[in-house]
């Protein structure tokens, strides 16, 4: 009885043991975990900290962490309208990053549907230029878009073209995510609705977008940010600079006063707001959204 | 199925793709082509509205080559895109084994990370071209303060400094991609291979040199790939935070191509410049498939 007594205590004993250690260990992983990501993340508090800092702050010899005095300075600056406004430049990008997204969920829908639930001759070659157009540089399509855009008109004063261009990041993106989607829909999905007397047009809209609708988000927010973040096709088809997106605002504004980092900080930290929004909502939709893109397609 | 419901399921099919499908040949597509023809003619600021151009042959390219400047975007571009890959594959390797140990935080942290892939890249390259500055710069000031330089750096300023510059804040934008697709390929490798490789008394090293890396290859050859393509194209972060300078030293070939068709309105020039970067990428593109293809067949 002793014996036995003892010898279950000796191994509760080293259990405790095992697992403080082992909660130890889980301890330092998670304090390393923080302390890397801080770093890595750096330079986004980096941006939104200088905004509220004073311009004799920033360029004091001794570099503060945090701001000695809290500023909206940089903000109020833009407001008023001096050398480019903050609420324009935003609201610019939201109109092209919004038509972006209309356009390119209005077509990549049907077609990844199309491409992943019926079988006719091509359809391999089509996912594949999907594919590749999806890795194409813009470089590659700006001298001809711009003639091309010129002749129609789409050059200047509108939005068009930067949103007609931004489109052509989008829409392979959002197939390429949306047919993996529509893929593992059950086959029968479609049959019990033919059953039922729902034409392919009806099926499509009243029962496939629906169930596909988390598939659908991730290829609209992707499609909008692409738009969100362009700058060549915004600073180059876009001839009035009130109606130029906040990344050409940023571009000009870099080129003309390169000393005020405050200001520019500003800019920057209004510009990421929307991205920083979307990223805490749909933050596990976007990790599969990369994956999927990235490698499955 | 009979022929009629055959030619009828095609007929769905080919209607669903084709407004997608159409948009992209027209506003993709086309333009690729007209790059060609662009490339081949005398296309510039003053003849650009016209309809017809002189035929002028290889005149572009020989230009080109003869300038020079086209093989120095080349060679700049191989080498940022290289460095970037290499650097973002091991800080993105390291990451992806980090936060694959099981603990509260690991996948939450790991998400945060991801950020930095979103972030529009102008907004990226403002802040490093801010970090790096040398009036005010946070990192000649940290490395000031730790005694490791006497005076500030001029890290845009100096040729190799300028690239090395880009680099690290590519490899910011960078790591997130490599560290999820590395992730992924971690998931897929069996947890009994490790554990019957530690019986055999590999240590933790040896286990990543002989079981980790090479299962792992067919995700580290597609990331190798499609970041090279991804990096390939870099423009935001050089007319950002460099401009190309100093004297071409970090100048890319989409900057290059930009240049030559919007500043100095010689389309034909752009458009073939374009074209020769188009090439490169199309020759990556088609070794991945080549080899692709073979370890699918062996």
């Amino acid at each position: 009885m002793g014996i036995l007594q003892s010898s279950a205590k000796r191994t509760s004993n080293t259990r405790t043991m095992q697992t403080s250690a082992k909660s130890k260990a889980q301890w330092m992983l998670n304090i390393i975990g923080i302390m890397i990501v801080a770093v890595f993340l750096f330079p986004l508090y980096w941006l939104v900290i200088t905004s509220f800092k004073t311009e004799s702050e920033i360029f004091a010899h001794h570099i503060t962490l945090l701001p000695q005095h809290w500023t909206f300075q940089a903000y109020s600056d833009q407001l008023d309208g001096s050398s480019y406004n903050i609420l324009l430049g935003f609201r610019n990008s939201a109109i092209i990053a919004f038509g972006t997204l209309i356009i390119s969920t209005v077509l990549s829908i049907p077609a990844a549907y199309g491409v992943a639930r019926f079988k006719f001759p091509g359809v391999n070659v089509i996912v594949l230029l999907f594919l590749v157009t999806q890795m194409l540089p813009s470089s590659l399509i700006l001298t001809p878009l711009f003639i091309q855009f010129k002749h129609l008109g789409l050059i200047g004063n509108t939005y068009w073209g930067a949103i007609l261009a931004n489109a052509t990041a989008g829409i392979p993106f959002s197939v390429i995510i949306l047919r993996t989607y529509f893929a593992t829909l059950p086959k029968e999905l479609e049959e019990s609705a033919k059953i039922d007397g729902c034409s392919v047009l009806t099926t499509f809209l009243r029962i496939m977008i629906p169930i596909a609708i988390p598939g659908v988000v991730v290829a609209m927010v992707f499609s909008f940010l692409f738009a969100w973040g362009d700058l060549i096709f915004g600073m180059t088809f876009i001839g009035s600079e009130s109606m130029r997106p906040i990344t050409a605002g940023i571009y000009n504004f870099l080129g003309f006063q390169s000393t005020s980092w405050n200001n520019i900080m500003a800019f920057g930290t209004v510009s990421i707001l929307p991205v920083v929004l979307i990223f805490i909502f749909i933050q596990r939709f976007i990790v599969s959204g990369l994956t999927n893109g990235a490698v499955k397609g | 199925m009979n022929r009629v419901n055959k030619l009828k399921t095609w007929t769905i099919g080919y209607t669903f793709v084709l407004p997608a499908l159409l948009y992209m040949l027209l506003l993709v597509g086309y333009p690729i082509i007209d790059n060609v023809r662009l490339g081949f003619q005398n296309v510039d600021m003053s003849n650009f509205i016209q309809s017809d151009h002189q035929f002028v042959g290889f005149q572009n390219y020989i230009d080109l080559f003869k300038d020079g400047t086209i093989l120095r975007t080349l060679f700049n571009t191989v080498v940022y895109t290289v460095l970037c890959i290499a650097l973002q594959f091991v800080i993105g390797i390291s990451l992806a084994l980090f936060f694959n140990q099981k603990f509260a935080l690991a996948s939450r942290l790991r998400g945060l990370v991801m950020i930095s892939w979103l972030i529009p890249a102008t907004i990226t390259a403002m802040v490093f071209k801010y970090m790096f500055a040398l009036d005010g710069g946070i990192i000649n000031n940290a490395l000031m303060s730790l005694h490791l330089i006497n005076a500030p750096i001029g890290w845009l300023v100096q040729p190799e400094l300028a690239m090395l510059s880009l680099v690290i804040a590519n490899t910011w934008i960078g790591i997130p991609f490599n560290m999820i697709l590395l992730t992924t390929g971690l998931t897929t490798i069996p947890k009994d291979i490790y554990e019957s490789a530690s019986i055999d008394g590999a240590n933790a090293i040896q286990r990543f040199f002989r079981l980790t890396l090479p299962l792992l290859r067919p995700a580290i050859l597609s990331l190798l790939v499609l970041g090279f393509i991804y990096t390939f194209k870099v423009f935001e972060l050089v007319v950002i935070m460099t401009k190309g300078g100093p004297v071409n030293s970090t100048e890319m070939m989409s900057t290059f191509a930009y240049k030559m068709s919007f500043d100095q309105f010689q389309f034909s020039q752009g458009a073939a410049v374009a074209n020769i970067m188009f090439i490169v990428l199309l020759i990556v593109g088609f070794w991945y498939f080549r080899v692709v293809h073979k370890e699918e067949v062996s």
